[in-house]
């Protein structure tokens, strides 16, 4: 059967789905049960039944349902479901980060939320697609587009037609801003067109939107996110600043804000935010008036 | 060559297209004319009175008649409305060749075998004239289209061409009756005097079959069986030979020219059709027949049809595909036309032509594919070799002149199709009919191994539908598998919805329509050709056949919309608006009736309430029998309507429809319609309890006499154990072999008799007889009381859903309440103070913010200072950063992010904000303006930080990215980004609106609170021209601010009373709204005139006179002010001089007159008593009075 196949994927719509965010989907493709099709959905070797249950897993940690991958995920399950497992330990429970990075040091795997060098390093080694968009999501959240764009391009050479490599030419073109803006929002719409639109790409859409100043549209996709989920908070984070741009009353502004504190106190954004606050605070002490009344 | 219709019959000798209608006459070797529809492919008359071979056959241009002429010597004209040969002109002598009706005068003109060409008049049934000349058989005589001339062809290898204006003006003149009665006696004798011949024509070396005129130059064709087509063009006094197209292999039956084409058309006994380029005089294209010898050739007068007549019946055929390539994209339609490509907005209906071709090829384009988001398009064209195709792809110009436009370089190569799959791929169906996936600069990027396939067609993005032998495959080009397979013999075109939902699958006489996975939802068969089809916004699939505009609904119902002349190709579909290009490729809009598949599409979808307003706006019940039977049962039960549902389920009687049928007549009682139901559906132990539980014995004992002869023995049973037939029972046991069981039965119930009979049966040896319960009880059913012959009652039917439907329809309309917003003033604005509200003239432009002064220096000293999110990693050494496994990955060090770079390129402060560099921000805001308390900007600068920076998930579960809108984001490259603002001056304006509407209320407190958020942001502002921000009126806060404080004063003594009047006085000088003015001076007014100042006090109300407040305001005021008159003196002495100039301290509420020491807010400018320098301003709450600063900075010109 895999011969007939030649270089088809199996778990295309399963890494597919993964990718896009559209979880459940992902869920749903990986738990499907084998069927007498010609391309039925039966992985043929024991790996690549450990890969599909590593997209499985991952998809529930990205929905937050990080109970399911730690009691399913068991001590003589395979090492690449152990990272999972880890990963999931990681994102579960603030307080254990610390010692899981410090773990995680001694066995070398990997972690982008902390420590970029040691992400990057780490990342370096591999050759996969993944490694590569990771890196390149790295090399973003340090602004270096200069060395984004060199990653890409190689992503390009691998396979330019992926979806990973769609998706990281998106990331890439927001950042390079400019006339790249309508290529990046013309792939999100491509994959929602193809396969469905999901929060991650109307977010996505709604950043190109918002980078070429095109607020009104911007509020229909964003509208179209918050339809799909009221709480997500990237989906907030982005309402906020459509509302200030679209002129309305601050009161809408601040209610997305506390939104967005309600139920993700902590969302990056939000300690930032905190952070910013703190500073502001500070700052104010160092002015006076020259007389008082 | 496209072969559009084929008949088969005898030789076709003669042929005639109908200049209006889609019908041909073919004029038979055995004597028949036949008239066909060549759209319907139909055979609608026949034509028997001929006695052998008819060869010359023609259309009246207007009248209902035709004409022939056969072997017979006879020409006949006929009716075809009336159906019968009208009469017979008798005259020739031998066979007749050609005959053909005269375009203007009511003349015939016959050639014949007997040498002769004569002219008839079908009016006066005459013959006029007879020209006389050739030596030989006739082959072919026809008028010139518009000129008095005629051609003639002979076997005696000339062409003649005569000159008949004297029968013409014969016929002209005044006495043209009896001229022409003469004529006819005398034509034998005069008739040569009437046509002459004009030229003779030589250069034939056999016998001329056809020669006809150019339907407008001065040319002729002639074919002839030197095998050669001869080309000739003549004048006022000669003619000679052009040219001659040599290629025909045996005699040439006829050559005409194209109507609208430089193009001639002969055909030849060699079998062939051949069509040659008339200024090359090179064959262009040859179609053969394997057996037939071509006769003879039609021309359609007006459309690009021909027909050729041979040995075994016609073809009717064109030279080439009218169908104009097109794409449809938003309200967009691309279409070529000539050599450009066109646009036409449906909208606008703008018509431009983008870009206009590259020629070269000599076939029209076959097809298009538009890249919307790349603005290119592919366009393929298809060459009668097929492996000669090619494709090319160019990239639309931008800007076109539509009267010149751009004639952009294309890419072209070899394909028979291509199209585009992503927003920088395409696919390419190469001659290999391999797949090919090529980028935009037509670089094949891979080669994806399909299943057979012989042509391609677009299915969104990534996607590919492949057309095979016997069916369509859904392809995924990135994955290379196929989804999906329907089958459906030769798709031609493919139309996708709008949201890609639906597509349907047009072939020659099919449509299918199937949804996304492609699995069939209908099949509609046409018997007439499918041309094209769109999409209309509901759903509803509007297309074409030759004749018809017609819909489908996706559950298969169909109809007819509207008729058609002549083939269109539909592109949209707007409400009753049909868009189309037609065959010429001009954009035209036809408009239909929607009401019936619109009724049909809410009955289908249960928006019943649609159904009703469609129903009582247009047709009413009528519709409901277009109604397809099936929509209608369904229907019909869905309502509970059994009798239609029966009624329904008779005419389609299937046994599905049945049993459901059964189902819901049973839930309503129904049961005769059950009984029917389960009669239909032979179902006979439903049946049967049926009548046992109605109490139908008399059926139930015949259900059991079916059983018997049925020889369903437990059916049998069944049934008598429901009479309570024990007899019955025994018997059917004894039959069974149960014999035991039979005894037991039998005796227990006590038929004793029996029971002795069975016992004697048993053989006591082997066999014991079984013993009978003592206690048994008698198993019997009860009788019915009363047997139910009538259905259950039903209760009648509360409402329908079309009463509903119109009763919805009275709600609206109840909205239409309003709210009042003129409202009269609050009651801070006291006792008599009243207003109307109506404020747009505040635009007056009144005093500048700030002062102007442009342009000091500032300093270098504002680019950042520190980084501030700098992570510690950074402080590492940068080589030393390299983990010992991969020695030489050095992890780069951090970028500069585009909010550093706002912060370098600007010095707005709302910039610094925005870039998160609060410490910066407020150092400009410090010596910009002089902030010195920062507390109230809290909310503003967090607000501003939180717009700056957008948010997209990259790798899930990941953090997210930050993506920075920038307000230069077309052309500030990587460098002068500038962050987009989002804090306009119109905002700023529309809530200053909201402050005066809560002033005019007497909301003091929140008006000042607002005015002064208003305040604070005005430097986060940025314009383009400072003095653009000059209607921000910083005096209502003072003022509004001075009149709360006057409410809270004690009024007791006279001293307190002397300040509120004062006060009321200082607040008529501040610069307010005129509306807000009036109530202002009123309150002074009124306050001055109690304390009997009276002279101040008519001053108030000349001023309030002079704003022109309301009529009876004015009058009131008028009378106070001659009250005032009378008296004019001031009481007492107070501290306001309304004539000396005066800035009102904005701490003190004292004036402060011109020319004495005064100190200003930096950022409001109030004024204050020297004693205050220092401060922080009353007005703003952040600025301090007095301070030195630079003054406010909000655009960006200011730098310059």
């Amino acid at each position: 059967m895999a011969a007939q196949q030649g270089d088809v994927d199996e778990l295309f719509d399963v890494k597919n789905a993964y990718y896009i965010g559209s979880y459940q989907q992902c869920i749903n493709e990986a738990q499907k049960q084998p069927r007498l099709f010609v391309f039925s959905f039966k992985p043929s070797s024991p790996e690549k039944e450990t890969e599909r249950d590593m997209f499985l897993y991952r998809a529930y940690i990205a929905q937050r349902k990080y109970a399911v991958v730690l009691d399913d995920i068991k001590a003589n399950s395979p090492p690449e479901l152990q990272a999972v497992k880890m990963f999931a330990e990681y994102l579960s429970s603030e307080s254990k980060r610390d010692a899981i990075v410090a773990d995680l040091d001694k066995k070398m795997a990997k972690s982008v939320d902390l420590n970029t060098d040691a992400a990057l390093r780490t990342l370096h080694q591999g050759e996969s697609l993944e490694c590569m968009a990771m890196t390149i999501q790295v090399l973003l959240s340090l602004d270096r587009v200069d060395l984004a764009r060199k990653e890409l391009k190689k992503m390009q050479e691998q396979d330019e037609d992926a979806t990973l490599t769609q998706l990281a030419t998106a990331w890439v073109n927001i950042a390079v801003g400019g006339e790249k803006l309508q290529d990046a929002y013309y792939i999100f719409q491509e994959m929602s067109d193809k396969y469905s639109s999901t929060l991650l790409l109307l977010n996505g859409q709604a950043a190109c939107y918002m980078a070429q100043n095109k607020w009104e549209e911007a509020e229909g996709v964003l509208q179209e996110a918050l339809d799909k989920d009221s709480s997500h908070p990237e989906t907030l984070i982005n309402l906020i600043v459509l509302t200030q741009h679209l002129g309305k009353a601050p009161e809408v502004t601040n209610r997305y804000l506390s939104q967005l504190k309600d139920a993700h106190r902590a969302h990056p954004f939000l300690k930032d935010y905190l952070a910013k606050e703190n500073e502001f605070d500070r700052l104010v002490l160092q002015y006076a008036p020259t007389a008082t009344a | 060559m496209l072969t559009k219709f084929e008949t088969k019959s005898a030789r076709v000798k003669g042929l005639s297209f109908h200049p209006k209608r889609p019908w041909v006459l073919a004029s038979l070797h055995n004597g028949v004319i036949q008239l066909w529809d060549y759209r319907m492919c139909t055979l609608i008359d026949k034509f028997d009175e001929h006695d052998g071979p008819v060869r010359g056959i023609d259309f009246h241009k207007q009248q209902p008649l035709f004409v022939s002429g056969g072997d017979d010597y006879k020409i006949k004209v006929w009716n075809y409305k009336l159906r019968r040969c009208l009469f017979t002109l008798l005259g020739h002598l031998d066979y007749i060749r050609t005959t053909f009706f005269h375009h203007e005068y009511p003349w015939i003109l016959s050639a014949s075998d007997d040498q002769t060409i004569r002219i008839w008049n079908w009016q006066s049934r005459t013959c006029v004239c007879v020209l006389t000349g050739h030596n030989h058989y006739v082959m072919c005589a026809q008028f010139h289209p518009s000129e008095d001339l005629v051609v003639s062809a002979s076997l005696d290898q000339t062409v003649r061409v005569w000159d008949i204006s004297g029968l013409r003006k014969k016929n002209l003149s005044p006495g043209a009756v009896e001229t022409e009665v003469r004529g006819i006696s005398g034509v034998d004798l005069f008739g040569a005097s009437d046509a002459v011949v004009k030229h003779v024509l030589e250069g034939h070396d056999r016998g001329v079959n056809w020669a006809a005129f150019h339907p407008s130059m001065p040319l002729i064709v002639s074919g002839a069986d030197d095998r050669q087509v001869k080309i000739w063009r003549m004048n006022e006094s000669k003619a000679w030979e052009l040219d001659t197209c040599r290629g025909h292999y045996n005699n040439v039956s006829c050559a005409v020219f194209h109507p609208r084409q430089e193009l001639i058309l002969s055909n030849s006994e060699d079998k062939s059709i051949r069509v040659w380029d008339m200024s090359k005089r090179t064959g262009v294209q040859t179609f053969r027949r394997d057996h037939d010898r071509f006769w003879v050739l039609g021309a359609h007068p007006n459309l690009n049809l021909f027909a050729a007549g041979h040995d075994s019946g016609m073809i009717v055929f064109k030279l080439e595909r009218e169908r104009p390539a097109y794409a449809v994209h938003g309200n967009m339609l691309y279409y070529v036309k000539d050599r450009f490509l066109r646009q036409l907005d449906f909208n606008s209906s703008k018509d431009t032509a983008v870009m206009q071709l590259r020629s070269g090829s000599k076939f029209p384009v076959f097809s298009m594919s538009y890249n919307p988001a790349e603005n290119a398009v592919l366009l393929c064209t298809r060459a009668t070799n097929l492996e000669n195709s090619t494709y090319d792809l160019y990239s639309i110009p931008k800007e076109s002149d539509s009267q010149n436009p751009d004639a952009p370089e294309g890419k072209r190569s070899s394909g028979l199709t291509a199209v585009w799959v992503a927003r920088n791929r395409f696919a390419v169906l190469d001659r290999m009919h391999s797949l090919l996936i090529k980028n935009l600069k037509n670089e094949i990027v891979k080669k994806v191994q399909v299943p057979s396939c012989e042509e391609i067609f677009y299915a969104g993005t990534g996607s590919l539908l492949l057309r095979d032998a016997d069916g369509v495959t859904l392809f995924d080009v990135q994955q290379k598998r196929s989804l999906a397979t329907v089958k459906i013999a030769k798709v031609k075109y493919v139309v996708w919805s709008a949201d890609t939902s639906h597509v349907a699958l047009l072939a020659k006489h099919a449509i299918m329509i199937c949804n996304r996975k492609l699995e069939s939802l209908c099949n509609i068969h046409e018997n007439i050709r499918v041309k094209s089809g769109a999409w209309d916004e509901s759903g509803v699939f509007i297309y074409t056949t030759s004749n018809h505009i017609k819909y489908a609904l996706t559950s298969g119902d169909h109809g007819i919309i509207r008729t058609l002349d002549l083939p269109i190709y539909v592109t949209r579909v707007r409400g009753n608006s049909v868009y189309c290009l037609d065959r010429e490729c001009r954009p035209r809009v036809l408009t239909i009736d929607p009401t019936e598949y619109r009724f049909k599409l809410a009955l289908v979808n249960r928006k019943y309430d649609e159904v009703g307003l469609i129903i009582s706006s247009h047709l009413g019940s009528i519709v409901l029998h277009m109604v397809h039977e099936k929509t209608r049962f369904s229907l019909a039960l869905e309502c509970g309507n059994i009798e239609v549902a029966l009624e329904a389920a008779k005419a389609l009687d299937e046994r599905s429809c049945w049993e459901r049928l059964g189902e819901a007549a049973l839930l309503q009682g129904h049961h005769q319609v059950v009984e029917m139901c389960y009669q239909r559906t032979k179902n006979f132990d439903k049946l049967t309890f049926l009548y046992l539980i109605t109490g139908n014995l008399a059926k139930l004992r015949k259900m059991m006499k079916i059983a018997e002869i049925r020889k369903d023995m437990s059916g049998h049973y069944q049934a008598a154990l429901y009479l309570g037939d024990v007899s019955e029972r025994v018997r059917i046991l004894k039959n069974c072999g149960q014999k035991s069981l039979a005894y037991l039965t039998a005796a227990t119930h006590g038929l004793d008799e029996e029971a002795e009979a069975l016992k004697e049966t048993f053989d006591p040896e082997k066999e014991t007889v079984p013993e009978v319960d003592p206690n048994a009880q008698l198993l019997q059913p009860p009788p019915p009381i009363n047997p139910l012959d009538t259905n259950w009652p039903l209760l009648t039917v509360s409402k329908g859903f079309f009463e509903g439907a119109i009763a919805a329809k009275g709600k609206a309309g109840q909205m239409a309440a309003d709210l009042d917003m003129d409202a009269s003033g609050g009651e801070g604005w006291g006792d008599d103070a009243e207003l109307q509200l109506d404020e747009d003239g505040f635009m007056d432009a009144q005093e500048a913010l700030g002062d102007d002064g442009i342009g000091k220096e500032e300093g270098g000293g504002w680019e950042v200072e520190e980084d501030l999110d700098l992570p510690p990693e950074l402080d590492m050494p940068a080589g030393a950063g390299g983990g010992a496994e991969d020695g030489f990955f050095v992890p780069p060090t951090k970028g500069m992010s585009p909010s550093q770079m706002w912060c370098n390129n600007s010095q707005l402060p709302v910039d610094h904000i925005l870039a998160g560099s609060f410490e910066t921000a407020m150092r400009l805001l410090h010596d910009q303006v002089g902030v010195v308390n920062f507390g109230p900007y809290k909310t503003l600068f967090m607000q501003t930080l939180s717009r700056g920076r957008t948010c997209y998930l990259g790798l899930p579960s990941l953090p997210c990215l930050r993506s920075h809108p920038q307000r230069n984001w077309k052309d500030c490259g990587a460098k002068q980004g500038l962050p987009a603002v989002g804090l306009r001056l119109s905002d700023l304006i529309s809530r200053l609106q909201q402050c005066y509407q809560l002033t005019t209320a007497g909301r003091f407190e929140e008006a000042v609170e607002r005015f002064r958020v208003i305040l604070l942001s005005v430097p986060l502002l940025v314009v383009d021209n400072k003095q653009e921000i000059h209607s921000i009126r910083l005096e209502y806060i003072v003022g509004l601010t001075m009149e709360t404080e006057r409410k809270k004063l004690p009024k007791d003594t006279l001293e307190q009373q002397k300040r509120l009047c004062e006060m009321a006085a200082y607040f008529t000088h501040c610069n307010l709204q005129p509306v807000h003015m009036v109530l202002v001076l009123r309150t002074a007014l009124n306050l001055f005139f109690k304390l009997r100042n009276f002279k101040t006090a008519a001053g108030f109300a000349r001023r309030l006179l002079e704003l022109g407040p309301k009529p009876d305001v004015a009058q009131q005021t008028r009378k106070i002010l001659a009250a005032c008159e009378k008296t004019l003196t001031d009481a007492h002495q107070l501290n306001y001089d309304p004539h000396n100039p005066f800035d009102l301290c904005a701490a003190s509420f004292v004036p402060l007159y011109r020319g004495r020491p005064v100190e200003k807010c930096p950022l409001s400018g109030a004024c204050y008593c020297p004693t205050y320098k220092g401060q922080i301003c009353r007005v703003t709450q952040v600025t301090e009075i007095g301070k030195d600063v630079i003054g406010l900075r909000v655009s960006p010109l200011q730098f310059r």
